[in-house]
């Protein structure tokens, strides 16, 4: 009963962080996981077109991007990132951890959504695209208003399991002692022996953490879907 | 000290020494974390589709859980929470210190067995989980005609899993699998955070020595960015094989 009194004591600390630390615990990894899949989806739109482009200019730098970032370790370039990058001032903000979490974690998930991407745009079917230009339609304009969407819808499934991996990884930051739901269960624990009996329940409240954050992510994800494929589609294929 | 290279005077023959050693632990964590994964996400896959109820709920379950956790929780999980199960007084002759952890240091060099083995656990658990999903996905592209065809030329049921529904299913996943088991070399440097000397954590201890991080850091995710490449280049011989196997 002890071992329970402690995990719902350290609730907070795990669900909204330490006080005058917040936002922290699984809050924290909330927002990291958002923050940086957001804007990773943004720079992987530009990526996956640029490494679904027929121009190798275009094409070759995209496309080893995503190979080397694919190809390290998160933590590692986690370090890296914080190795590098700390010292600077970019765009007005000091170096902290959170900052080369958020860094780290947005290089990551656009090498991750860039793939996907470029997958859905290689399965447009190609009559579509010769349509939109006997309409008389740009090649930057087919890409931002028909292919685009075509592989977004396409590819929606993948990207939102590739948003929730990046929630699971978000867990590495421990590392550089970002105050995640990972590093703050840590600090709970402390190096106190006499805390041992606590280790178990504790860790089986953080792991519940993540699986019913994942999982609700999840569903929310496949509900959007759902709803994405009821509305009214940009490209509606019946008339093509 | 002695210099392995005339430009860089931070990479002696003893820091490449400790590496190389850290690199032989990932390549051996990855092997055996891939085999067994591999195991586990077929024997789960087929699992999910078995005629029992229960067998195919525990399964989900398992799969469920194992995939929505993140590795490194797991990993610590398995070395630091479950030897607290057993009393103090027993821990350290059960987890640490016995003839059977005494041999496997002895035979790996790695100082702690124990947490080495935890960190397998978990990355099998994980990474077999997600193989799971994959395999079943590939489990489904499986004709029914060609199961059929091997139960009436008088294949037992395991006859049938194991040379023509595991093979055609994990011949069609192969992509998604290939990434995930390259995912799972990856994930072997989080093993760092429960002192397994792998090469991630070789690294570090460099740094600790040399002051040299970004040299380190460069030069140690060149090796990774190596190994991925080795690996997934073999993974598709694996594949190619396979689909000989197939035709010929």
């Amino acid at each position: 009963m002890d071992d329970l009194t402690f995990v719902w004591q350290s609730l907070p600390e795990l669900l909204v962080g330490f006080p005058g630390h917040r936002p922290g615990g699984i809050l924290l990894s909330l927002v990291l996981a958002v923050s940086s899949a957001a804007t990773g989806m943004v720079l992987a739109v530009v990526l996956g077109s640029m490494s679904a482009s027929t121009s190798r200019v275009l094409r070759v730098p995209a496309t080893t991007y995503v190979w080397i970032i694919r190809g390290v370790p998160l933590i590692l370039l986690l370090l890296l990132v914080h190795n590098v990058s700390s010292p600077t001032t970019l765009l007005g903000t000091q170096g902290s951890p959170t900052r080369s979490a958020l860094i780290a974690l947005s290089l990551y998930s656009t090498a991750y959504f860039a793939d996907p991407i470029r997958a859905g745009l290689r399965s447009v079917p190609p009559q579509l695209i010769e349509d939109a230009a006997l309409l008389g339609s740009r090649r930057s304009h087919t890409l931002i208003h028909v292919r685009l969407p075509f592989a977004l819808r396409s590819m929606f499934p993948g990207l939102t399991t590739q948003a929730v991996t990046i929630f699971k990884d978000t867990s590495v930051v421990v590392i550089i002692g970002v105050a995640d739901l990972t590093t703050n269960a840590q600090l709970v624990l402390g190096a106190d022996v006499a805390n041992s009996e606590r280790w178990i329940p504790l860790y089986l409240a953080v792991g519940s953490l993540y699986f019913v954050t994942a999982l609700a992510l999840t569903k929310a994800a496949s509900v959007w879907e759902l709803r994405l494929t009821r509305s009214r589609s940009p490209i509606d294929l019946r008339t093509v | 000290m002695i210099r392995c290279c005339p430009m860089a005077d931070w990479l002696t023959r003893d820091a490449l020494d400790r590496l190389s050693d850290g690199i032989v632990i990932t390549v051996g964590l990855t092997a055996i974390t891939t085999v067994l994964a591999l195991l586990l996400g077929g024997l789960l896959a087929s699992a999910r589709q078995s005629r029992s109820r229960g067998v195919r709920r525990a399964s989900g379950a398992f799969v469920d859980v194992f995939r929505n956790v993140p590795a490194l929780v797991l990993i610590i999980f398995f070395a630091f929470a479950v030897p607290t199960v057993v009393p103090q007084s027993r821990r350290t002759g059960l987890f640490f210190d016995n003839w059977l952890w005494d041999a496997l240091n002895e035979m790996t060099g790695i100082p702690i067995p124990y947490y080495a083995v935890a960190a397998t656990v978990a990355l099998v658990a994980n990474t077999g989980a997600h193989l799971a999903e994959v395999i079943r996905g590939g489990l489904s592209t499986v004709p029914s005609e060609e199961i059929e065809s091997a139960r009436l030329l008088g294949a037992g049921r395991l006859r049938v899993w194991r040379s023509v529904a595991f093979p055609g299913a994990l011949r069609s996943s192969f992509p998604a699998v290939s990434s995930r088991l390259v995912h799972n070399m990856k994930n072997t440097a989080l093993a760092s955070l429960v002192a397994v000397p792998e090469l991630f954590h070789s690294m570090q201890g460099e740094i600790a020595r040399s002051f040299r991080a970004t040299e380190f850091l460069t030069l140690v995710a060149l090796v990774y960015l190596g190994l991925a490449a080795v690996f997934s280049m073999t993974l598709e011989r694996v594949e190619t094989h396979l689909l000989r196997g197939r035709r010929g």
